[in-house]
Protein backbone atom coordinates (compact mmCIF):
# COMPACT_ATOMS: atom_id res chain seq x y z
CA UNK A 1 0.00 0.00 0.00
CA UNK A 2 1.32 3.42 -0.96
CA UNK A 3 0.93 6.07 1.66
CA UNK A 4 0.85 9.71 0.84
CA UNK A 5 1.84 12.28 3.45
CA UNK A 6 -1.04 13.21 5.70
CA UNK A 7 -2.49 16.66 6.21
CA UNK A 8 -3.80 17.75 9.57
CA UNK A 9 -6.28 20.16 11.13
CA UNK A 10 -7.00 20.89 14.76
CA UNK A 11 -10.44 20.35 16.22
CA UNK A 12 -10.74 22.72 19.16
CA UNK A 13 -13.88 24.77 18.70
CA UNK A 14 -17.44 24.19 17.55
CA UNK A 15 -16.52 25.95 14.32
CA UNK A 16 -13.86 23.31 13.68
CA UNK A 17 -16.65 20.75 13.19
CA UNK A 18 -17.72 22.78 10.15
CA UNK A 19 -14.08 23.12 9.10
CA UNK A 20 -13.70 19.33 9.31
CA UNK A 21 -16.70 18.82 7.05
CA UNK A 22 -15.36 21.30 4.51
CA UNK A 23 -11.87 19.84 4.48
CA UNK A 24 -13.16 16.27 4.21
CA UNK A 25 -15.61 17.21 1.46
CA UNK A 26 -12.78 18.73 -0.54
CA UNK A 27 -10.40 15.82 0.11
CA UNK A 28 -12.99 13.15 -0.74
CA UNK A 29 -14.04 14.96 -3.90
CA UNK A 30 -10.41 15.31 -4.92
CA UNK A 31 -9.90 11.60 -4.27
CA UNK A 32 -12.53 10.94 -6.92
CA UNK A 33 -15.51 9.84 -4.81
CA UNK A 34 -19.00 10.43 -6.18
CA UNK A 35 -21.50 12.68 -4.47
CA UNK A 36 -23.22 9.98 -2.37
CA UNK A 37 -19.92 8.61 -1.07
CA UNK A 38 -18.66 12.13 -0.38
CA UNK A 39 -21.81 12.74 1.68
CA UNK A 40 -21.27 9.45 3.57
CA UNK A 41 -17.65 10.33 4.35
CA UNK A 42 -18.45 13.92 5.36
CA UNK A 43 -21.31 12.77 7.61
CA UNK A 44 -19.13 10.18 9.38
CA UNK A 45 -16.42 12.83 9.86
CA UNK A 46 -18.92 15.26 11.29
CA UNK A 47 -19.96 12.72 13.94
CA UNK A 48 -16.37 12.01 14.97
CA UNK A 49 -15.31 15.67 14.96
CA UNK A 50 -18.23 16.49 17.25
CA UNK A 51 -17.28 13.62 19.58
CA UNK A 52 -13.75 15.02 19.85
CA UNK A 53 -15.05 18.52 20.55
CA UNK A 54 -17.65 17.42 23.08
CA UNK A 55 -15.98 14.56 24.92
CA UNK A 56 -12.22 14.91 24.48
CA UNK A 57 -11.74 18.66 24.76
CA UNK A 58 -10.16 18.81 21.32
CA UNK A 59 -7.85 16.85 19.08
CA UNK A 60 -6.74 16.61 15.48
CA UNK A 61 -7.89 15.06 12.24
CA UNK A 62 -5.33 13.71 9.77
CA UNK A 63 -6.25 12.61 6.29
CA UNK A 64 -4.52 11.17 3.26
CA UNK A 65 -5.36 9.41 0.06
CA UNK A 66 -4.71 5.67 -0.20
CA UNK A 67 -3.65 3.39 -2.98
CA UNK A 68 -3.59 -0.38 -2.69
CA UNK A 69 -3.25 -2.68 -5.71
CA UNK A 70 -5.00 -0.20 -7.95
CA UNK A 71 -7.67 0.45 -5.33
CA UNK A 72 -7.95 4.08 -4.37
CA UNK A 73 -9.41 5.48 -1.24
CA UNK A 74 -9.17 7.88 1.64
CA UNK A 75 -8.06 7.50 5.24
CA UNK A 76 -9.14 9.78 8.06
CA UNK A 77 -7.66 9.68 11.56
CA UNK A 78 -9.36 11.35 14.50
CA UNK A 79 -6.86 11.63 17.34
CA UNK A 80 -7.41 12.99 20.83
CA UNK A 81 -5.81 12.91 24.26
CA UNK A 82 -9.16 12.81 26.00
CA UNK A 83 -10.52 10.45 28.65
CA UNK A 84 -10.54 7.42 26.33
CA UNK A 85 -13.32 4.91 25.77
CA UNK A 86 -13.50 2.32 28.58
CA UNK A 87 -15.74 -0.12 26.73
CA UNK A 88 -15.38 0.09 22.97
CA UNK A 89 -17.95 -2.62 22.27
CA UNK A 90 -20.52 -0.76 24.32
CA UNK A 91 -19.65 2.55 22.67
CA UNK A 92 -20.17 0.96 19.25
CA UNK A 93 -23.70 -0.12 20.10
CA UNK A 94 -26.40 1.78 18.34
CA UNK A 95 -28.24 4.06 20.69
CA UNK A 96 -25.52 4.02 23.34
CA UNK A 97 -24.59 7.52 24.46
CA UNK A 98 -22.90 9.07 27.46
CA UNK A 99 -23.95 12.52 26.36
CA UNK A 100 -27.07 14.05 24.97
CA UNK A 101 -26.59 12.72 21.46
CA UNK A 102 -28.57 10.05 19.70
CA UNK A 103 -25.89 7.46 20.29
CA UNK A 104 -25.58 7.17 16.54
CA UNK A 105 -22.15 8.72 16.20
CA UNK A 106 -19.83 5.72 16.21
CA UNK A 107 -22.21 3.04 14.97
CA UNK A 108 -23.44 5.37 12.24
CA UNK A 109 -19.93 6.31 11.14
CA UNK A 110 -19.03 2.63 10.91
CA UNK A 111 -21.96 1.94 8.63
CA UNK A 112 -21.08 4.80 6.33
CA UNK A 113 -17.42 3.82 5.93
CA UNK A 114 -15.70 0.62 4.78
CA UNK A 115 -13.46 0.39 7.80
CA UNK A 116 -13.55 1.88 11.28
CA UNK A 117 -10.90 1.04 13.84
CA UNK A 118 -10.74 2.32 17.39
CA UNK A 119 -7.64 2.40 19.55
CA UNK A 120 -8.27 3.80 22.99
CA UNK A 121 -6.59 3.86 26.37
CA UNK A 122 -8.45 5.19 29.37
CA UNK A 123 -6.80 8.39 30.53
CA UNK A 124 -4.57 8.51 27.43
CA UNK A 125 -6.82 9.20 24.50
CA UNK A 126 -8.44 7.73 21.45
CA UNK A 127 -7.50 7.27 17.80
CA UNK A 128 -10.25 6.38 15.38
CA UNK A 129 -9.25 5.41 11.86
CA UNK A 130 -11.78 5.58 9.04
CA UNK A 131 -11.25 4.22 5.56
CA UNK A 132 -13.35 4.33 2.45
CA UNK A 133 -12.45 2.75 -0.89
CA UNK A 134 -13.64 3.91 -4.24
CA UNK A 135 -15.87 1.50 -6.08
CA UNK A 136 -14.21 0.45 -9.30
CA UNK B 1 -21.32 34.88 7.75
CA UNK B 2 -24.82 36.09 6.99
CA UNK B 3 -25.45 33.35 4.44
CA UNK B 4 -24.99 30.82 7.24
CA UNK B 5 -28.16 31.96 8.91
CA UNK B 6 -31.55 30.37 9.00
CA UNK B 7 -34.19 32.38 7.20
CA UNK B 8 -37.76 32.41 8.53
CA UNK B 9 -40.42 34.02 6.37
CA UNK B 10 -44.13 34.05 6.98
CA UNK B 11 -46.22 33.19 3.91
CA UNK B 12 -49.95 33.25 4.56
CA UNK B 13 -50.47 30.91 7.54
CA UNK B 14 -47.12 29.21 7.16
CA UNK B 15 -43.54 29.71 8.16
CA UNK B 16 -41.07 29.06 5.38
CA UNK B 17 -37.82 28.11 7.06
CA UNK B 18 -34.70 27.72 4.95
CA UNK B 19 -31.58 26.04 6.28
CA UNK B 20 -28.14 27.10 4.99
CA UNK B 21 -25.96 24.46 3.25
CA UNK B 22 -23.55 23.76 6.09
CA UNK B 23 -24.75 25.25 9.38
CA UNK B 24 -22.56 25.09 12.49
CA UNK B 25 -24.00 23.61 15.70
CA UNK B 26 -25.08 26.94 17.25
CA UNK B 27 -26.97 27.75 14.04
CA UNK B 28 -28.71 24.37 14.15
CA UNK B 29 -29.55 24.91 17.81
CA UNK B 30 -30.99 28.34 16.98
CA UNK B 31 -33.48 26.65 14.64
CA UNK B 32 -35.66 25.57 17.56
CA UNK B 33 -35.98 28.97 19.17
CA UNK B 34 -36.41 30.86 15.91
CA UNK B 35 -39.16 28.57 14.68
CA UNK B 36 -41.07 28.38 17.96
CA UNK B 37 -40.92 32.11 18.54
CA UNK B 38 -42.10 32.77 15.00
CA UNK B 39 -44.95 30.27 15.46
CA UNK B 40 -46.19 32.32 18.38
CA UNK B 41 -45.54 35.76 16.90
CA UNK B 42 -47.20 35.06 13.54
CA UNK B 43 -49.83 32.64 14.83
CA UNK B 44 -48.66 30.26 12.14
CA UNK B 45 -50.43 26.99 11.37
CA UNK B 46 -47.31 25.16 10.38
CA UNK B 47 -43.74 25.09 9.18
CA UNK B 48 -42.22 24.12 5.87
CA UNK B 49 -38.57 23.38 6.54
CA UNK B 50 -36.59 23.68 3.33
CA UNK B 51 -33.41 21.60 3.55
CA UNK B 52 -32.77 21.48 -0.19
CA UNK B 53 -29.40 23.15 0.14
CA UNK B 54 -28.30 21.06 3.12
CA UNK B 55 -25.34 18.87 2.19
CA UNK B 56 -24.81 16.99 5.43
CA UNK B 57 -27.45 15.82 7.89
CA UNK B 58 -25.66 14.25 10.83
CA UNK B 59 -27.24 12.85 13.98
CA UNK B 60 -27.11 16.17 15.85
CA UNK B 61 -28.83 18.04 13.04
CA UNK B 62 -31.43 15.30 12.60
CA UNK B 63 -32.19 15.21 16.31
CA UNK B 64 -32.70 18.97 16.40
CA UNK B 65 -35.02 18.88 13.39
CA UNK B 66 -37.03 16.03 14.85
CA UNK B 67 -37.34 17.72 18.26
CA UNK B 68 -38.31 21.02 16.67
CA UNK B 69 -41.09 19.28 14.75
CA UNK B 70 -42.35 17.71 18.00
CA UNK B 71 -42.40 21.13 19.63
CA UNK B 72 -44.27 22.64 16.70
CA UNK B 73 -46.83 19.83 17.09
CA UNK B 74 -47.21 20.71 20.78
CA UNK B 75 -47.94 24.28 19.72
CA UNK B 76 -50.68 23.05 17.40
CA UNK B 77 -48.70 23.30 14.19
CA UNK B 78 -47.62 21.01 11.41
CA UNK B 79 -44.10 20.49 10.07
CA UNK B 80 -43.19 19.41 6.57
CA UNK B 81 -39.56 18.79 5.70
CA UNK B 82 -38.97 19.65 2.07
CA UNK B 83 -36.23 19.01 -0.43
CA UNK B 84 -33.94 16.43 1.13
CA UNK B 85 -31.18 15.71 -1.37
CA UNK B 86 -30.78 12.11 -2.62
CA UNK B 87 -27.31 11.67 -1.09
CA UNK B 88 -28.58 12.99 2.23
CA UNK B 89 -31.56 10.58 2.16
CA UNK B 90 -29.22 7.64 1.45
CA UNK B 91 -26.85 8.63 4.25
CA UNK B 92 -29.58 9.33 6.79
CA UNK B 93 -31.14 5.91 6.16
CA UNK B 94 -27.84 4.06 6.36
CA UNK B 95 -26.84 5.79 9.59
CA UNK B 96 -30.20 4.81 11.09
CA UNK B 97 -31.60 8.28 11.52
CA UNK B 98 -35.31 8.47 11.89
CA UNK B 99 -37.28 11.65 11.56
CA UNK B 100 -40.18 10.00 13.35
CA UNK B 101 -43.57 10.82 11.96
CA UNK B 102 -42.61 14.11 10.37
CA UNK B 103 -44.20 14.74 7.01
CA UNK B 104 -41.83 15.13 4.10
CA UNK B 105 -42.10 16.51 0.60
CA UNK B 106 -39.93 16.34 -2.50
CA UNK B 107 -39.65 20.11 -2.60
CA UNK B 108 -41.27 23.27 -1.28
CA UNK B 109 -43.83 23.28 -4.11
CA UNK B 110 -45.08 19.84 -3.14
CA UNK B 111 -45.10 20.81 0.53
CA UNK B 112 -47.40 23.73 -0.28
CA UNK B 113 -49.65 21.36 -2.29
CA UNK B 114 -49.90 19.15 0.80
CA UNK B 115 -50.88 22.07 2.97
CA UNK B 116 -53.44 23.29 0.43
CA UNK B 117 -54.97 19.83 0.08
CA UNK B 118 -55.48 19.51 3.79
CA UNK B 119 -56.86 22.98 4.41
CA UNK B 120 -59.23 23.07 1.43
CA UNK B 121 -62.81 23.39 2.69
CA UNK B 122 -65.02 20.38 2.15
CA UNK B 123 -67.43 20.58 -0.74
CA UNK B 124 -70.92 21.61 0.09
CA UNK B 125 -73.50 19.00 -0.65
Amino acid sequence: MTSNPADEIRIQTEGDIVLTRRVVREAATKAGFGNTDVTRIVTASSELARNIFKYAGGGVMRWRSLEDNGRRGIELLFVDQGPGIPDIELAMQEGYSTGDGLGMGLSGAKRLMDELEIQSMVGQGTTITLKKWRQT
Amino acid sequence: MSDDNISVIKVRDLLMVTMPPDPDDPTVTALQEKVLNAMERYEAKGVVLDISSVETLDSFFARTVSETAQMVTLMGGRTIIAGMRPAVAVTATEIGLSLGNIETALNVDRALDMVAAKSRPKKLR
